[in-house]
């Protein structure tokens, strides 16, 4: 194992200049890097024995050979038409540019920036929330990372205009990395973008912290490469009456893991954890969620949507923990899954632990195929097999889709969903 | 418009139709009627390419080409309607998306222009208000949550969207209360023209009390075994089809 970790180390190179550039950063950062580099290289690339990647195998992350420069990413995958707001991109994880004006109530910046303007300023937040005692990639960017977003929304501020973070992999590994901090009574949505062209590795950590009755409207669009890596880990901290929604579209990538973890901290928080994945040819994507339930009177909704077709896996984990004081609890989780081939393959498992004794907790999971007698009736109105296919992958999508608040999103998500499957007509006879 | 000469199919092996020699000519509305187990439904779905039933032997002439051998969504774009004993529910998709998508494939095949929503729905308002419809169902998932009444009504609604030029009603009365029967039957006594021809497939003589045939046929055991005019269906109603499957049992010639 340690071999394995040594050459990724040496031929992803990096840690070493990190040390020197690190040394110019705050002593509580130099720490935490310090902690979560040796917790990286304890804990080494996961492999299937680890029960938390049984069906998801990161190990060729050590293997692959992964170009320095891949040619430039298709930004056009993340422009939403007509989604307005303010948009930052990221060069491997590093700001490039800033489009679009800074809404009131809120200011949004490089973590680079604000450790050099204001080296105490972030000491309470930035890296307390993702843990990476038991998460290899989260440790390895908190080692790594050299910049990323940081979100801080005033208290009472409500931010229409929605913040789009565009990452955009321009070097073997990027490390991602997103602080949004929102302030009392105050609300923002934000999106995350992942673009990138050809073989290499994104990891990213998206720490969240709600205040008091703060609403925080989340998205990740993970739009990788097809034959990209994505490790991606979003972490939020929720207090009293707070509400966090997050909703992870997985289309992109050759291996892609999202975990997606919320921990209810306070009375009466509410969150939601929606995703839809899309994936075909030899893809797999994975979303592992955890919902700690630690204070009476929250509520928790999930629904994961997955399609999968040719010899595309899948998986997803779903946990939900009810501490004992967490009474009056509601927690709702489902994950749907639509196989469009034979050889498609996924595997879904809740898991709840539940040890207080007054709580609703329902989850369901079903894995199905498109119905033949709707198909046979669109055809027998003149509409062609293909687009009826089509039309019903994306109908199986729609309650999803709809949890998308942001319009000119949800438009883009669903005609790229469309586009997803257009041409797959004639591999799917062959498979069938 | 509809020739079948000699038809016979199979479902899983099994022999159902039994040679079925029908034709129909433009405008020229035929009941076939027929005790359970008969075939009617099996010579609907066989018209409209439901999959699974294997035509073995015989032909299928539809304004001249080989019906059997176009896929469903082309026999529909030529003109060929069928609507269903059970229609299927689409959940997801709206019933004016999916209206709009089938009459633009149809129109798109016939060489016409395709039609943009406030077009389309200028067509299907007028469509809709004949058959006491609510206006909301367009925004309605496709027959999801529809009560028995109403997924008939969407049936005929969807085939005067698309004015289709062989029309096949696979039993379209059953499970109608005699208002909405009456409503469905004026939604395709409405549609009734020169250049449009029906299949009205049905168990019971009801509803030939309001879609007046000009043919009517009576299938029992996979073949047609007695042909005539509107007169039949009540000699039918009056006796029974014991008295269809008597004269199956003494065969004497049939005349058509």
């Amino acid at each position: 194992m340690v071999a394995v970790v040594e050459d990724l180390n040496a031929r992803l190179r990096g840690f070493e200049a990190l040390r020197e550039r690190a040394a110019c950063e705050p002593e509580w950062l130099q720490r935490k890097r310090r902690l979560a580099m040796d917790r990286f290289f304890s804990l080494g690339i996961p492999t299937i024995k680890n029960e938390e990647y049984k069906y998801t195998n990161l190990s060729d992350l050590s293997e692959v050979e992964f170009f320095d420069a891949p040619p430039v990413a298709d930004m056009s995958l993340a422009a939403y038409r007509g989604l307005g707001g303010l948009t930052l991109r990221f060069d491997s994880g590093l700001l490039a540019a800033t489009d679009g004006a800074m809404p009131d109530g809120v200011t949004v910046g490089s973590i680079a920036e604000r450790l050099r303007s204001d080296p105490d300023g972030l000491a309470t937040r930035l890296g307390n929330c993702a843990v990476f005692e038991d998460h290899a990639p989260a440790a390895h960017n908190t080692a790594g990372f050299e910049d990323g977003a940081v979100i801080e929304v005033s208290p009472d501020a409500v931010v229409e205009e929605p913040i789009h973070l565009v990452f955009a992999a321009a070097s073997a590994v990027s490390n991602a990395r997103v602080l949004i901090v929102a302030g009392r009574n105050s609300q923002v949505r934000v999106i995350e973008s992942y673009i990138g062209a050809g073989r290499y590795w994104t990891n990213a950590v998206t720490e969240v912290y709600a205040g008091e009755n703060a609403v925080v409207d989340h998205y990740r669009a993970q739009l990788e490469s097809i034959e990209a890596f994505h490790t991606g880990c979003f972490q939020a901290v929720q207090e009293r009456s707070s509400k966090v929604s997050t909703f992870s579209l997985s289309f992109g990538a050759a291996v892609a893991r999202n975990d997606i973890n919320t921990r209810l901290n306070g009375e009466g928080c509410e969150c939601a954890l929606d995703g839809l994945y899309a994936v075909k040819g030899g893809q797999h994507v994975d979303h592992h969620t955890a919902i700690d339930h630690v204070m009476p009177n929250c509520s928790s909704h999930q629904l994961y949507k997955g399609v999968l077709d040719d010899r595309a896996t899948g998986v997803f984990n779903g946990k939900i923990f009810v501490r004992r004081n967490a009474q009056k609890t509601d927690a709702i989780q489902n994950n749907k899954n639509l196989l469009l081939s034979d050889k498609a393959d996924i595997n879904t498992k809740p898991q709840l632990e539940i040890d207080a004794n007054d709580v609703r907790c329902t989850h369901g999971a079903t894995i199905g195929q498109l119905d033949e007698t709707a198909l046979f009736y669109m055809q027998s109105r003149g509409i062609a097999i293909e687009r009826a296919r089509n039309l019903l992958t994306c109908a199986f999508a729609m309650d999803a889709l709809e949890r998308i608040r942001i319009e000119p999103l949800r438009a883009h998500f669903e005609d790229l969903l469309l586009r997803t499957f257009a041409d797959k007509t004639e591999d799917r006879r062959e498979v069938m | 418009m509809l020739e079948i000469k000699d038809l016979h199919v199979k479902i899983e092996g099994r022999e159902i139709l039994k040679g079925i020699d029908l034709s129909v000519g433009k405008g020229e509305v035929h009941a076939v009627m027929g005790p359970n187990g008969s075939g009617k439904s099996t010579l609907a779905s066989v018209l409209a390419g439901r999959e699974g039933y294997e035509a073995i032997s015989g032909l299928v002439t539809y304004q001249g080409a080989d019906l059997l051998a176009m896929a469903p969504d082309i026999r529909a774009r030529e003109g060929v309607f069928m609507a269903f004993q059970y229609p299927v529910e689409i959940p997801g998709v709206t019933n004016m998306y999916f209206m709009r998508e089938a009459l633009n494939a149809v129109r798109k095949h016939r060489g016409e222009e395709e039609l943009s929503a406030g077009e389309f729905l200028k067509i299907v308002r007028k469509k809709i208000d004949p058959l006491e419809m609510d206006q909301s169902m367009l925004k309605r998932a496709v027959n999801e949550g529809f009560s028995g009444g109403e997924k008939k009504r969407n049936e005929i609604f969807q085939m005067s969207v698309l004015e289709p030029t062989l029309a096949i009603l696979d039993e379209t009365d059953s499970g109608l209360d005699i208002d909405a029967l009456k409503i469905v039957a004026a939604g395709i006594n409405s549609l009734r023209s020169e250049n449009r021809s029906f299949v009205v497939v049905t168990h019971y003589q009801r509803l030939l009390n309001y879609i007046v045939p000009d043919y009517v046929h009576v299938l029992a055991n996979g073949k047609i075994v007695k042909s005539g005019g509107k007169s039949l269906a009540l000699e039918l109603e009056e006796k029974g089809y014991g008295w269809v499957e008597e004269t199956v049992a003494n065969p004497q010639p049939v005349g058509v």
